[in-house]
């Protein structure tokens, strides 16, 4: 007959709460004395939104040289296949696929730089202007065959070209450039359908379509001005008003109401419906601004607006709640960010020609979620349909299981089964040898520390070393040379250490494949190294005592 | 009204009397006499099986001299009853004279045996005694079988009492008669009597004579009766109907191990014994051959015989084997398919009788000794060594109740560890430290236990030897602090531990939550003493490490998330010349600390950790420190072997006067100069050694004459204290001193205790602790009620109050809507109704 002593009743006891009335013990775990624990409590833990960002895998994809700059990045519409435009030297570079892999790119002018790639709503066409002042317009799908249609009315370059988001509008295009002119296009026909001269009194260098009229547009200039453009009424300007410093992008946020610029260090919040507004002011970097895009959270499908900085790094803010959620550090100065439409890649554009991708590590639910959404852009994350339950589903039987607890009802909760863990287990039933064991294979060496406090209780421990077979010695050898000398187990460890060489060392010796023998070698100059550590503390102490005394001295 | 102890002035108190004080310089001036109130308190609840009243409804527990009832609902003690003069060994439960069924439920009558020698038949619910009827020897043991006698032509139930007897064997007698000398060893015979309980005298001679009195094991029938002796199990058949002692078979099972305890099969011929190495044998049909009746023995002896030994009159045996030590109680369920089984690692083991598996009630805290199952089986008591009976409810062994004596002092083989008790004087509490790492709070005027504190996170284990223990208890005077010292022996120098542990009180006396926890507060020298301040919260601990520290109680740190904080931290740290520090207290008002280094006594100013005097030596190394209330004058007690008691004066730094006497404690009153020193008595040459044992002496510190002394018993591991008269105990405080009466409790080595006014002259009277929470029986719920409680009150219907309904302005949209039975009144609906299918216009004068 087997003895297991104090062992469980075969029925769960109800937890201590509840049984007040019931005056035997709880099983009290074998846990480390307090001041084992590192005095610190749990590290400052991760917010749901660093998480998600962390959980970005980063990459970089080639262009080639540093020489250029990659100045805009643009990512088309299209959702089934995020396809990524890089304006990049004289050529827009394409990258299509998940991951990211490059297709041939667009030559838009032989020796002019190319800026601001611009895809047509359904993502077929992209538009790009160059350091000339012409804007060409070019197939997606075949980026060699050369510009469909050639809109020339600038006299220098146009850094902005923006086909209109909203309303499925594909025949026009607003561009813009040093020039200070603004022209809308009719693009099939080449002919500008207005164009404003000095619209703005410096270099128009941002621009932006609005997300739910096809008709509005922002624009952005170095005269620190923004303003609101309306293709219905043209020539004049909606809306004015001034950002304060040299405007490098605006973005509508998807609401269409609120507008967010940046210019110099910082990023504003307008209110365009209620007349141009300040909401919010973010200086969040602190070298220039130069790109803004929109990033969509794949987990919950909020969206934040992300700003790049020449400082390196890529902020987060949650205009929502109109507070700063992550910030991102790249190894150089940023000039361009985009982010895919369904927010698996985060790209960044950096002055020395890398384009630096973040992509979303995915699991596979998500991934066949993503299937199941349809290629339509959608801002705002389609909510989940419920599902009538029926007779037939197994959910129809456990329904209501997970119902919360209303205001006012009275909850019964049921006993929390203790868990143990499985050391706590074995010292239950006096297998000692085996919690020890056990407990060294956890790697966990506050426990480790815990049940041979334990042991010593029950003056088991010499006797359990005794009892290690070859490979429990070299667990035991590993966990010693990786603890003894912490100053918060080594009172126990280092005499256990003496213990255990004190008592095996014959097995040691004798042991064939030499990993004990291993081990032991590294404990000895573990000690080595932590007699040196000792002696220079000692030095130290030696020199700084004498002046304590001689500063006590004087304070007396 | 409770009875007193037969004649009060004839007998000497039980623990506490006038001393007989050897001959020894300076003995005392005079004898002094009893107090005049007396409270006793402490008895051990489990030195005996208790049983169940015959309705379940009150449990009768052995204590001391004494019968304690409790009920089983509240677990509060309801009567006491008193008339033995010795310890109360058995305690049975018996059906009143007239068999009647119905009566039997209500029967309120149990026969007690003492160690005085007699058998006393009580009616419990008045707490009455009925008869008494002497045996001539001290009883250790008593079962009553259900048995009855033909008398005329009716069967009458008639009491037989089986007792077992310590006294010497007839042999023996004629031996010493003849003077021969008699093995001391020997000597003691126990003798195993029947008595017939209504004409009150032997029946027949011994059944049986055993080594020692053996505990006596019944059937639930009556119509078995079995010992334990030695490896040897005596069973003996009873004739229940037609009663003749000549008619009591016997047969013997014997084993190769010592056997501790048996129990009887309600049902079946089958008979379980547990062995001193934890085994159970299970004997099937025993006594097959004599106990039949016919001598057709012979014949079955070629049967297969699983298990069974030589001869032994049995079917089978089997043996099971979980316990680690010796077995302490067996019972058989009452259906008779579970055997339940107790022992050193205080489980429970319920074993199925058929299959042999196991189910287990763990960590009831302590070895367990008795096992004892209400008549209907609903309930059972469990007995363990640490004085408590679990009230368990019986089909899933939930523990209801606990009815919670002192705790016992922990058996210490080795160290020179004493046994340590902290004194709450203002609450009348004590501290004990237990066996499973708490502390117990215990009201000695209420005699009842308050609470239970657990020191250290830890399960109790049956250990031989211990390991871990609390080595100290402190409690400030106010009692809102305590201190604890945990040590943790090393296992050969591997992970040894000292603990020094803060607690502060909680929301009443007794409750304490955890404040500091400080890990080898004098690295790893272990803590001699640990005491508070008066006035502040300020503690010194003192070590053998040579130097001692004084803590203070940094008070309410505001943290971070807002709790208040409050922890002990190191102030200073003192040593006087390398000397191991072994005692520590502070003087009445706080002012002076005096820390002894060994045999020198150091006096420092705790504020300013200085030293401000030195006085000279005292024989040998002091182990307790007092100051004697206010006064200057300090206590001091050596107990090695030169042991002294010295006084000495701190205002000149000069001895008072000392003693040369063996004290095992000491202890000083917190205002008046006077102070108590438990002394042993050694024992005189050729004399038995004494019962009474100890001495205990009051000075008044600038006389070297004793105030007062008094004899005690088991001074040994003793402890005394001086308490405030508790609002509790309000007899003969209002004379002489000012209200500020104090009283002496006088703690022995089996944690009995007394309390008394040492300085009182009167006539002792002992009395009760007077306020009991005796509890008024409520009447137990009887047939359906018992099954299924009280039903809800019916209340006649109240007329349904109208539902109030306003219509809303588009009433057809709501009017419908809502469960048919909340709708109003058709006759309300129908105008509301129409109104609303002609819809209104407001009407527009432009």
């Amino acid at each position: 007959a087997a003895r297991v002593p104090l062992a469980r009743p075969a029925a769960a006891r109800p937890p201590a709460a509840a049984m007040a009335a019931d005056t035997s013990k709880p099983l009290f775990p074998a846990a480390p004395h307090a001041s084992l624990l590192p005095s610190h409590g749990n590290a400052n833990r991760l917010s749901p939104e660093a998480a998600y960002w962390r959980n970005f895998r980063s990459s970089t994809l080639d262009t080639g040289s540093t020489a250029f700059s990659v100045t805009h990045l643009a990512f088309s519409p299209a959702r089934a296949r995020p396809t990524l435009a890089a304006a990049w030297s004289s050529a827009v570079h394409l990258f299509a696929g998940d991951p990211l892999a490059p297709r041939p790119k667009v030559t838009v002018c032989k020796d002019a730089a190319a800026y601001s790639p611009s895809f047509r709503c359904d993502g077929a066409l992209l538009a790009a202007g160059d350091g000339r002042g012409v804007v060409r317009v070019f197939r997606v799908d075949k980026p060699t065959a050369g510009p469909l249609r050639t809109l020339s009315a600038h006299a220098a370059q146009t850094r902005v070209v923006r086909y209109p988001e909203a309303g499925g509008d594909k025949v026009h295009l607003l561009t813009a450039g040093d020039d200070a002119l603004l022209a809308y296009w009719d693009v099939p026909s080449e002919t500008p359908v207005f164009t404003v001269p000095a619209a703005h009194r410096d270099y128009i260098r941002a621009g932006a379509p609005s997300p739910v009229d096809h008709n509005l547009f922002a624009t952005g200039s170095y005269d620190q001005s923004v303003k609101l453009w309306d293709a219905r009424t043209g020539k004049a300007p909606a809306l004015t008003f001034s950002h304060g410093a040299s405007v490098e992008s605006v973005l509508f946020l998807p609401s269409g109401g609120l507008l967010a610029t940046a210019g110099g260090t910082t990023v504003k919040i307008w209110d365009v419906i209620g007349g141009g507004r300040l909401v919010h002011s973010v200086e969040s970097h602190v070298k220039t601004i130069f790109a803004l895009a929109l990033g969509k959270m794949g987990a919950t499908g909020e969206t934040r607006l992300l700003s790049a900085g020449s400082d390196g790094y890529v902020k987060c803010f949650d205009y929502g709640e109109l507070k700063m959620t992550h910030s991102m550090r790249y190894p150089k100065e940023l000039l361009s960010v985009a982010c895919s439409p369904c927010g698996t890649v985060l790209v960044a554009g950096s002055s020395k020609g890398d384009i630096f991708v973040r992509r979303r590590k995915k699991n596979a639910t998500e991934e066949e979620e993503e299937e199941v959404v349809g290629s339509e852009f959608a801002w705002t994350m389609p909510k989940p349909e419920k599902q009538a339950l029926k007779p037939s589903y197994y959910r129809y039987f456990l329904r209501g299981q997970n119902e919360k607890a209303k205001e006012g009802d009275f909850v019964i909760s049921r006993p929390k089964k203790a868990k143990f863990a499985e050391h706590d287990k074995l010292l239950r039933k006096f297998r000692h040898k085996d919690a020890l064991v056990s407990a060294l294979a956890k790697n966990n060496p506050r426990s480790v520390v815990a049940v041979m406090e334990e042991l010593v209780a029950r003056r088991k421990l010499v006797r359990c070393i005794g009892n290690l077979d070859v490979a429990e010695l070299g667990l035991l050898l590993d966990f010693l040379h990786r603890n003894a000398t912490l100053p918060r187990y080594a009172r126990l460890l280092l005499g256990v250490a003496n213990k255990v060489l004190e008592m095996r060392a014959e097995d040691i010796i004798s042991e064939d494949g030499g990993k004990l023998r291993g081990c032991i070698r590294n404990l000895k100059r573990m000690v080595v190294e932590e007699i040196k550590i000792q002696h220079t503390l000692q030095e130290i102490q030696g020199m700084i005592s004498p002046m304590l005394a001689l500063s006590a001295n004087r304070l007396e | 009204t409770l009875p007193l102890l037969s004649p009060p002035s004839r007998r000497p108190p039980p623990l506490a009397s006038r001393p007989h004080f050897p001959a020894r310089p300076r003995t005392l001036a005079k004898p002094a006499a009893a107090a005049a109130a007396m409270i006793t308190g402490g008895q051990s609840y489990v030195s005996a099986p208790p049983a169940f009243s015959a309705d379940g409804r009150f449990l009768l527990v052995c204590s001391g001299r004494s019968v304690s009832v409790f009920s089983t609902s509240t677990g509060m003690l309801v009567s006491e009853l008193e008339g033995h003069e010795g310890d109360v060994t058995a305690v049975v439960v018996v059906p009143p004279q007239s068999s009647a069924a119905a009566a039997a439920k209500l029967a309120t009558h149990c026969w007690t045996a003492g160690l005085d020698g007699f058998l006393i038949y009580w009616d419990f619910a008045t707490a009455e005694l009925v008869r008494k009827v002497k045996v001539d020897a001290p009883v250790h043991s008593m079962v009553i079988p259900n048995i009855s006698k033909k008398l005329k032509v009716t069967e009458v139930y008639a009491p037989f009492a089986f007792v077992s007897v310590e006294a010497l064997s007839n042999k023996a007698i004629q031996d010493k008669a003849k003077g021969k000398p008699v093995a001391k060893k020997k000597e003691l015979w126990g003798q195993l009597r029947i008595y017939d309980l209504w004409k009150g005298c032997q029946v027949g001679s011994e059944l049986a004579q055993t080594r020692k009195p053996e505990k006596i094991v019944v059937s639930c029938s009556g119509e078995f009766l079995g010992i334990a002796n030695k490896r040897h199990l005596y069973i003996w058949s009873i004739p229940t109907k037609d009663f003749n002692h000549d008619n009591i078979r016997k047969i013997k099972l014997g084993h190769t191990k010592k056997l501790s305890t048996l129990a009887f099969h309600p049902s079946e011929r089958i008979v379980a014994g547990g062995d001193a190495t934890g085994r159970i044998l299970i004997w099937r049909g025993f006594g097959k051959a004599k106990f039949s009746g016919t001598h057709c023995a012979k014949s079955q002896v070629d049967e297969e015989r699983d298990g069974v030994r030589g001869k032994d009159d049995a079917g089978t045996c089997t043996t099971w084997h979980w316990h680690s030590s010796g077995v302490n109680f067996l019972k058989f369920s009452s259906d008779g398919a579970y055997l339940l089984s107790g022992g050193m690692e205080g489980v429970i083991v319920v074993w199925q009788l058929d299959t042999g598996k196991r189910r287990y009630k763990p960590r009831l805290g302590s070895p367990l000794l008795f096992f004892v199952d209400s008549p209907d089986s609903s309930i059972s008591c469990v007995s363990c060594t640490n004085n408590q009976v679990h009230l368990l409810n019986m089909p899933n062994m939930e523990v209801l109740k606990t009815v919670s004596g002192i705790k016992m002092p922990i058996a210490s083989g080795d160290l020179s560890r004493r046994d340590v008790c902290g004194f709450d004087s203002t609450n009348g509490l004590v501290a004990i430290p237990t066996q499973d790492y708490c502390i117990q709070f215990y009201n000695l005027f209420e005699n009842t236990e308050v609470s239970e504190v657990q020191v250290c996170e830890r399960n109790f284990q049956p250990v031989d030897d211990i390991t871990m223990y609390i080595s100290l208890v402190s409690l400030s005077i106010g009692g809102n602090l305590m201190c604890t010292v945990e040590v943790k022996l090393p296992e050969e120098e591997l992970g040894g531990l000292v603990t020094l542990k803060f607690w502060n009180q909680g929301s009443r006396a007794g409750q304490f939550h955890l404040s500091t926890v400080i890990y080898e507060p004098h690295s790893d020298a272990g803590i001699s003493a640990v005491a508070f301040h008066p006035g502040k919260n300020m503690a010194v601990s003192s070590s053998f490490g040579c130097n001692f520290k004084v803590w203070v109680q940094s008070l309410a740190l505001q943290s971070s998330d807002g709790k208040s904080q409050s922890g002990w931290r190191c102030q200073s740290v003192g040593s006087y010349k390398k000397k191991p520090m072994t005692a520590a207290a502070f003087s009445g008002d706080g002012s002076v600390l005096a820390v002894a280094a060994e045999s020198v006594i150091t006096l420092w100013d705790p504020d300013n950790n200085a030293l401000v005097g030195v006085i000279a030596e005292a024989l040998s190394p002091i182990t307790k420190l007092s100051f004697a209330g206010d006064s200057a004058y300090l206590m001091s007690l050596s107990q090695s072997s030169k042991p002294q008691v010295a006084v000495w004066n701190v205002s000149n730094l000069s001895m008072q006067w000392s003693y040369t006497l063996f004290a095992e404690a000491a202890c000083c009153s917190s205002s008046k100069s006077e102070f108590a020193v438990l002394s042993l008595l050694s024992c005189p040459e050729g004399g038995a050694p004494a019962e009474q044992d100890g001495i205990i002496l009051i000075f008044d510190a600038e006389n070297s004459k004793p105030v007062s002394s008094w004899s005690v018993k088991k001074a040994k591991g003793g402890s005394i204290a001086f308490v405030k008269d508790g609002p509790s105990f309000d007899a003969n405080t209002d004379d002489t001193r000012g209200g500020e009466a104090s009283l002496l409790v006088y703690v022995n080595g089996s944690h009995e205790y007394v309390i008394f006014d040492p300085l009182k002259n009167e006539e002792p009277q002992i009395s009760k602790s007077t306020r009991k929470n005796i509890q008024t029986d409520e009447p137990a719920p009887i047939g359906y009620a018992s099954i299924y409680g009280e039903l809800p009150k019916l209340e006649l219907k109240k007329e349904v109050s109208d539902i109030p309904f306003i219509p809303s302005d588009r009433p057809w949209e709501t009017i419908f809507t809502g469960s048919s039975h909340a709708l109003p009144p058709l006759t309300k609906l129908c105008s509301v109704f129409l109104a609303s299918l002609l819809e209104k216009r407001p009407v527009t004068d432009e």
